[in-house]
């Protein structure tokens, strides 16, 4: 399955493996020439047409896994797609795990490592900005932006090994190393830029996260159903329905973010103890979240809890909604008591009605965009785990360096930063470091 | 090839059956047969000449920086070099001084004579360890398996384990300008015969070089003008813990004099370049980048106008001096101009010309790690053989090739130190997993475990197992299990004495310098580079424990210092930490690993990790490679987790 289920008009079935040709002639008859596009109908296992569509075959290893792979394009829909699926299966197909057809690309060597999860970036990427990211890394980009860091840490090391294991050689020639200070900390720099355009990439592939919280009852549940359009969150009356985090991506300009929906947050009293994990769950989600909606009622002054939540947001990155505007009970911002409102961004909507909700996506949108404003790279969170401690180490190199508790143990911060890196792009060097040192200085008696 | 013959004939050395037999009495030969002697076996050593038993084939000095580190190593595993070196030691320094402990180490002037002297008392003190003059000409392999070898004037000698450490010997070639000859090492045959019993034997061998410079007279050069360079004083020693008068004497000291190149000289070096072998393309064999020939250096650097020469003192009844830095396979003629241009060399003598020497290397990757040949067990090879080059390194393999020699005859596990615990492991694992591509010599740069593999420590981490293995005496056990227990107690001691910021006194104040914001140990404020074990100590209102606590307290501070990033330098690998217990198939084919770089499966395939966390450890070993074996252990449904204290999933 290529694209994600239930979503756009085409729905892509990829087959891969030795015998795809042979199953896929089961459902479509006669195969097109390879790497032409023939219209064809698909059969299910007893002869009923299932759908009508095009059919590409490519032969391995000229394909994107390196086997044979058959592509299948038929109409969206899940009904539709459910069937088609059922009767590849029928015929001895089985469906991929996940990024098994990227794993499998990789294993036939068709691409390097940072490239294999940029293509897994590039299939799940949603948004235009997301699939471009993943097509700069696709070329490379994350793997030689990584790669040139881990070069400059190279050069600084190979200077400073050179001193641990020649220091009578250098002595010699007046070579001792100068403050490594300031290179290192350019080199951090670049780290903490690599970074925050990889984070932007990771924005944009699993979609910036958007929290609403609130009081139970103030509508938050129906405030995502009304941005995404259907009914995907339990709407209730009775207060504390929605227990668990729902969440669901939708598209905001050319991004695309995920809204998380949670249990209303109380301030104690009243929750009952199956209610509590949600209320933790959604206190979680307020913290790990790029951005967040407060949803309060129009037509109730703002509760205890709700000033308390408002004195600790952060008004660059969040939103104050007043819902229910629709009700004759609503009371004009300005008959409220503002004085905590006013550092906030306030939207007057209601999820009933509609009303509102263009100008909610618009603050939504410069909040994201604002948060986003780097080229990103589409990087995984192991990219960014790497890049944090490779940061980490040579934070501590800066300080055994400031402390001169010895060169020997900055060394080890870089070695370790260095191998992080390569660890990246899958690169282990350690003659490389040798011969950097062998060319810059003259060593050996 | 002629082992149906050789069975027939009478095995000359009859009466003596060898268990072990060791070929060459370089540094790795000596080693070898020491420590197969020690663990027990009957042992013979056949090398070309006995009186050339432990020559220092090039310089006469042992050890420093990486090198000096091994040479602890082998002391710690009752090998012999750190006792000779100490003895024949006529200057010792302690290198690094101003860099951290972990890199600091000691190196030695060495009298030639008296360093070979050294190293053939303490062979001859091994009962079960025989010597014998001749030149191995042949190998005996019976079943796919070494039986022992085949001397020019013994015939068939049987043993049930074969260490080769002949060096440079193999198809050795001195190259001297445009003349060159075949020979070892300059005034000793080559080893031809055996070398090509090797290729015969289909042997992965290749060439490499390496050069020497010449020798000059002392009462010829201009002693007055150069700078003299003396050793520490009290003499840093390789073998701190041995005692006995014969270890306690010292030799008279001599300093090192140093000279200079000059740019006149480099200009005719540069003149001179199409007569010498590594440039007129006479020399094939690779040479080492870090050992530069003069040419090479006046070569690749050139806008230097000088490089040091260091005049280092042959031995003290020897008027001859060892260029150092200034190696050289130049006609004789050339040399001798050079060196008449440089400072204070003006009317040198020469007395032995400088050359390089070509010689056959055997491919190290076709080893195990015990260096065992993977083609043909029960011949194991150490030293120069397997593309290393220099003393040390030559000595710490022939250790472990006779340990590993002895342990397959008593039927027990193969044991060669990890990495993370010796720079021999780091060593032995370069050399099996990467294998060369120049002379292999040791850099700190070399052990990613660097802060731990120190020479302050090599007891501490070698020596218990050498004592398992019956490499080191009770006597020494003990003597080492002694400091141990009274270095424990005194870090306990550190550990349990406790100041508090709300009771400073101002002593302990003004003591402190810094301050203290919180509860501390001694220990922990040891770990402050402005203090040190005695100001702790008052600090804390203690006495020394011992007469040894100075020594104590050195070593502690070594290892407060460290103890925080050793965790820290742990091979971490947090995303594989769920899947570290799962077991690698022994019989696993890492070959069949689609993705794997050629050299991370070669490491897999020799070092066979147990569990999938052994294997993140490896140098090399990338989360990406870990991730593509995990994913062929997936597919082929061997991935399996041990149920143990509560692992879920
Ligand atoms: C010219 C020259 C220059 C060097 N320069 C440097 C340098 O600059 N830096 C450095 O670190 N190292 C240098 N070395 C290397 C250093 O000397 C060696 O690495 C070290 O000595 C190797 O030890 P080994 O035990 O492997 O072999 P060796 O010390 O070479 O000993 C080999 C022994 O085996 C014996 N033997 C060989 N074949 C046979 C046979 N068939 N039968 C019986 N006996 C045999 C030989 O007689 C010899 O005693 C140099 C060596 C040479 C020769
Ligand atoms: N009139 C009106 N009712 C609303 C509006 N938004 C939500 N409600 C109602 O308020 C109740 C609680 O809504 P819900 O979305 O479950 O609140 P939550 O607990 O914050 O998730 C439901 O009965 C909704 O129909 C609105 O804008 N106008
Ligand atoms: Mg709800």
């Amino acid at each position: 399955m290529a694209t994600p289920e239930g979503r756009g008009a085409v729905a892509v079935v990829r087959l891969s493996g030795p015998e795809a040709f042979e199953l896929a002639g089961q459902i479509v008859g006669d195969l097109p020439e390879a790497r032409y596009a023939g219209l064809r109908v698909f059969r299910g296992a007893t002869g009923e047409v299932i759908d009508q569509g095009i059919v590409i075959c490519f032969p391995a290893p000229h394909s994107y896994t390196g086997e044979n792979v058959v592509e299948l394009q038929g109409h969206g829909g899940r009904a539709v797609t459910r069937a088609l699926l059922d009767a590849l299966r029928a015929v001895g197909a089985r469906p991929a795990e996940r990024g098994e057809f990227t794993q499998r690309a990789f294993l036939h060597g068709q691409m390097d490592l940072a490239q294999a999860e940029a293509v897994a970036a590039l299939i799940d990427a949603d948004s235009q900005v997301a699939r471009r990211a993943a097509l700069r890394s696709l070329q490379g980009a994350l793997g030689e932006w990584v790669d040139e860091v881990a070069s400059a840490i190279q050069q600084i090391r190979a200077q400073i090994e050179a001193e641990l294991d020649f220091s009578d050689d250098l002595h010699e020639a007046g070579e001792e190393t100068d403050d490594i200070g300031p290179p290192l900390e350019s080199v951090r720099t670049r780290i903490r830029s690599i970074r925050q355009r990889t984070v932007a990439g990771t924005h944009l592939r699993h979609g910036l996260k958007v929290a609403l919280i609130g009081v139970p009852n103030a509508g938050k549940s129906s405030l995502m159903n009304a941005l995404v359009g259907s009914d995907v969150s339990i709407v209730n009356e009775l207060p504390g329905t929605t227990r668990d985090v729902m969440r669901e991506r939708i598209g905001l300009g050319e991004r695309e973010i995920e809204l998380q929906d949670t249990a209303g947050i109380r301030a104690g009293d009243e929750v009952g103890a199956v209610e509590h994990e949600g209320v933790r769950r959604a206190l979680h989600a307020m913290d790990h979240a790029d951005v967040v909606v407060l949803v309060t009622d129009a037509n109730t002054p703002l509760t205890q809890w709700e000033r308390h939540v408002l004195a600790q947001l952060d008004p660059t990155r969040s939103v104050v909604v007043r819902n229910k505007i629709d009700l004759d009970g609503a009371l004009p911002l300005s008959a409220r008591p503002t004085e905590s409102l006013t550092r906030f961004m306030v939207c007057d909507v209601s999820a009933l009605t509609g009303s509102g909700l263009d100008e909610l996506r618009e603050r939504l949108h410069e909040l994201v965009a604002e948060r986003d404003d780097v080229e990103p790279l589409a990087g995984e969170q192991r990219h960014l785990e790497a890049l944090d401690r490779a940061d980490e180490a040579l934070a501590e190199a800066v300080r055994v360096e400031r402390l001169q508790l010895g060169r020997e143990i900055t060394a080890e911060q870089l070695r370790e930063a260095q191998l992080v890196l390569l660890g990246i792009t899958r690169r282990d060097d350690n003659e490389a470091l040798l011969d950097q040192i062998f060319r810059s200085f003259c060593i050996g008696k | 090839m002629f082992h149906v013959e050789h069975q027939k004939k009478v095995q000359v050395m009859s009466g003596s059956y060898f268990e072990v037999i060791v070929v060459g009495g370089g540094h790795a030969g000596v080693e070898a047969a020491g420590a197969a002697a020690r663990m027990g076996c009957r042992t013979l050593l056949v090398t070309h000449q006995l009186d050339a038993i432990g020559a220092l084939s090039c310089n006469p000095a042992i050890g420093g920086i990486g090198k000096g580190h091994i040479v602890r190593e082998i002391e710690a595993m009752g090998g012999l070099m750190g006792r000779a070196a100490d003895a024949a030691a006529i200057q010792s320094r302690t290198l690094n001084q101003s860099k951290g402990p972990a890199v600091q180490a000691v190196r030695i002037q060495a009298d030639r004579p008296q360093y070979a002297r050294q190293i053939r008392l303490q062979l001859d003190a091994h009962s079960n360890l025989q010597l014998f003059q001749d030149a191995v000409v042949d190998l005996l392999v019976e079943g796919g398996r070494c039986v022992g070898v085949m001397g020019r004037s013994a015939g068939v000698l049987r043993a049930q384990a074969v260490v080769l450490a002949t060096g440079t010997f193999l198809a050795g070639r001195v190259h001297i300008g445009g003349v060159n000859y075949e020979s070892g090492r300059a005034g000793e045959p080559a080893a031809n015969q055996l070398a090509n019993v090797l290729r015969h034997h289909q042997l992965p061998v290749g060439r490499l070089k390496t050069g020497t410079p010449p020798r000059i007279d002392r009462r010829s050069i201009n002693e007055e003008t150069l700078a003299k360079q003396y050793g520490d004083k009290p003499r840093p020693r390789f073998a701190p813990f041995a005692v006995g008068a014969e270890w306690q004497k010292a030799l008279p000291e001599r300093p090192c004099l140093v000279s200079y190149t000059s740019v006149q000289a480099h200009d005719l070096i540069r003149s001179a370049l199409n007569e010498s072998p590594m440039y007129s393309g006479a020399v094939t064999g690779v040479g080492p980048r870090y050992c530069p020939s003069i040419e090479d250096k006046v070569v690749r650097f050139a806008d230097r106008e000088k490089h040091q020469i260091f005049l280092e003192p042959e031995g003290l009844d020897s008027n001859e001096l060892y260029p150092n830095g200034i190696s050289t396979g130049l006609p004789l003629r050339i040399q001798q101009e050079v060196l008449h241009l440089c400072e204070g060399l003006e009317r040198a003598h020469i007395t032995r010309p400088g050359y390089a020497i070509e010689y056959d290397y055997v491919d190290p990757r076709s080893l195990r790690r015990n260096l065992e040949l993977e083609a043909l067990p029960g011949l194991y090879l150490a030293g120069q053989i397997n593309g290393t080059t220099g003393y040390e390194e030559a000595a710490g393999q022939g250790l472990i090739a006779g340990v590993n020699a002895a342990l397959q005859i008593r039927g027990d596990a193969v044991w060669v130190p990890q990495r993370d615990e010796a720079y021999i492991g780091v060593m032995i694992d370069d050399l099996v997993t990467t294998g060369v591509t120049e002379p292999y010599r040791m850099f700190t740069s070399r052990a990613e475990h660097r802060l731990q593999l120190r020479g302050d420590n090599a007891e501490q981490r070698l020596l218990p197992m050498a004592y398992e293995l019956g490499l080191v005496s009770d006597a020494r056990w003990r003597q080492y299990a002694d400091y141990q227990e009274q270095l424990d107690q005194e870090r306990a001691r550190l550990q349990a004495t406790r100041v508090s910021p709300q009771t400073l006194t101002p002593r302990q104040q003004a003591l402190l310098g810094q301050g203290l914001r919180r509860d501390q140990t001694l220990y922990d404020l040891l770990r402050r580079p402005e203090l040190d074990y005695e100001a702790v100590l008052a600090i804390g209102d203690l006495e020394p424990s011992t007469e040894r606590a100075l020594a104590l307290g050195r070593q502690l501070e070594i290892e407060a210092r460290y103890d925080g990033y050793l965790v820290r330098q742990a091979h971490e690998n947090r995303r594989y930490q769920h899947y570290a217990r799962a077991p690698l198939p022994q019989a696993l084919d890492y070959q069949a690993i689609e993705g794997l770089s050629t050299e991370v499966k070669e490491r897999l395939r020799r070092t066979q990790p147990p569990t999938v966390g052994d294997a993140a450890q490896l140098p090399g070993v990338t989360p990406a490679a870990i991730s593509l074996l995990l994913v062929h252990l997936r597919r082929n449904g061997w991935l399996r987790l041990p149920k143990e204290e509560g692992a879920g999933d």
